[in-house]
């Protein structure tokens, strides 16, 4: 099982949409952290992410951005997702944003727009 | 040195020329510009002389602009919002036309009521003044309300003024014991890690942890990159100077009421909307309840639509304005309201004995950007 910690391995401040709304943007989750570690997963291999710890709460539009944009922009499917990440929490208000990202996830049309970098 | 031919000796003559011509015209339009913007200004404060802004000329062209008695967008919002917006139009630009009314200082003396949001906006207002003269504005304390020192003092007022010496001037009233301000934070920082110092301060002020803080940590998130996106758009040239956002929080005892306030100086979420991803979705939710976006009310309506379009079709779209986080606080904590203040609009979301309510109102003064407030009893 990989293990990926929001708050320890990528920031504790996760925030905003794009590159340009921040150094921790959904885009820059998903392109430099969550997409590499779903990539190099072994056969049958789980992700686990811890969405809580350090982190204080998430806006929708990094989880959009973060989640929703694996299957957006046709790097997983969402069966895929479904089958080997696991959303992890202590605290239960934690609960209301796993909801959010498979509700995200779910309703993300796969590869419905090409990725285009907003990075400067 | 090649001696020049004659022909290139004109060929010279006529692009300087060209040059100057282009020069002096450019200069005419500008010079044009500012008497057409000197004039709306002027006769912007004649009509508002009339409704009662009251403004000392202290010589042809130089003004004061007297603070009201009390200053609350919850009780009194136009006259809170005038005062804000008056200031925003006087205070002085690099370039003004001489004919232009131009503040110099505002009176504070008759002020003796304001509401922690009126005191964030005004102190961004003055901000916004200050960068642009260099920060060479300086308060004189002389002859304000003890209790109102006391407030800006708390909300951090008096640190924006580099030349600021308030502390050695006068002998400060002590602290009011009732209710506590967190010091407000300024910043065009994108990220939101600022937050956390709001966090540490509130439970310094309330002395324990707000019970579902991610929720308001998500709101919060929400409007900093709402700010980021939308509210200073390279269209409407706002210096970078300009481009901050203000955040600040308040807790009175007696009543255990915590307020926590978020504004900025930019268009407006109404503003906003047309160039935004969300448009057409507004758009069409305008269209099916026959709501003409010209009319008088167009703000209050653009700012339910935005809102409301969002809340309802969350799951449809990925590219809103997180504006449902925004609620998500208030819905948890099952009590309080969040009030969403832009331009002429206000949209306020409530629960009261466990029933959600929502309310909107078109106001006849605008207030420039967005201002947002949460409120809960703890």
């Amino acid at each position: 099982m990989a293990i990926l910690n929001v708050g320890v391995d990528f920031d504790k401040d996760p925030s905003g949409r794009y590159y340009t709304d921040g150094p921790a943007s959904g885009e820059r989750f998903r392109e430099e952290f969550l997409k590499p570690k779903l990539g190099s997963l072994s056969r049958d291999e789980k992700l686990e992410i811890i969405i809580d710890g350090e982190v204080e709460g998430y806006g929708s539009s990094f989880l959009v951005e973060g989640f929703a944009g694996l299957v957006k922009h046709g790097y997983f499917s969402k069966d895929f997702l479904r089958n080997r990440m696991i959303i992890k929490f202590s605290d239960p208000d934690f609960e209301f944003y796993r909801d959010k990202i498979w509700m995200y996830i779910d309703s993300a049309r796969f590869r419905s727009e090409k990725y285009a970098s907003t990075k400067r | 040195m090649k001696k020049l031919s004659s022909k290139q000796i004109l060929r010279d003559k006529r692009r300087v020329l060209l040059e100057r011509r282009k020069t002096s015209k450019e200069r005419i339009r500008q010079s044009k510009e500012l008497k057409e913007i000197a004039l709306e200004v002027n006769n912007w404060v004649k009509r508002r002389i009339k409704e009662g802004l009251n403004i000392k000329f202290l010589t042809k062209r130089d003004v004061a602009i007297c603070l009201p008695e009390r200053m609350n967008f919850s009780s009194d919002y136009e006259s809170t919002a005038l005062y804000i917006q008056a200031i925003r139009r006087l205070a002085s630009r690099s370039k003004v036309n001489r004919k232009q009314l131009k503040l110099v200082s505002v009176d504070f003396s008759k002020l003796k009521k304001m509401s922690t949001s009126a005191g964030l906006a005004l102190t961004a207002e003055l901000s916004k003044w200050d960068d642009s003269i260099s920060k060479r504005l300086k308060p004189v304390t002389d002859n304000w309300d003890p209790e109102i020192v006391n407030r800006f003092r708390e909300l951090g007022f008096f640190d924006l003024f580099s030349s600021s010496d308030e502390e050695n001037q006068i002998s400060l009233p002590p602290q009011e014991a009732d209710l506590s301000i967190v010091k407000y934070i300024k910043s065009r920082c994108k990220g939101s890690s600022q937050t956390r110092l709001l966090r540490s301060e509130l439970q310094r002020i309330t002395g324990k942890e707000i019970d579902k803080w991610t929720f308001l940590r998500s709101g919060l998130n929400e409007a900093i990159t709402n700010v980021g996106q939308h509210a200073y758009p390279p269209t409407y040239k706002f210096r970078e100077v300009d481009k901050n956002w203000y955040l600040t929080g308040s807790y009175r005892r007696s009543t255990r009421v915590l307020k926590i306030i978020f504004y900025d100086q930019g268009i407006g979420i109404p503003n906003s909307l047309p160039a935004s991803e969300l448009w057409e979705k507004v758009y069409q939710f305008m269209s099916e309840l026959s709501v003409d976006v010209g009319l008088r009310k167009r703000d209050e309506r653009l700012l339910k639509a935005a809102v409301e379009v969002e809340r309802t079709r969350t799951g449809k779209s990925d590219r809103g304005k997180g504006l449902p986080d925004m609620l998500e606080f208030v819905r948890k904590r099952g009590e309080g309201y969040l009030s969403i203040l832009s331009l002429r609009g206000l949209y306020k979301f409530s629960i009261e004995n466990g029933k959600e309510k929502v309310k909107t109102v078109s106001f006849d003064n605008r207030l420039y950007g967005t201002l947002i407030i949460w409120q809960t009893t703890l």
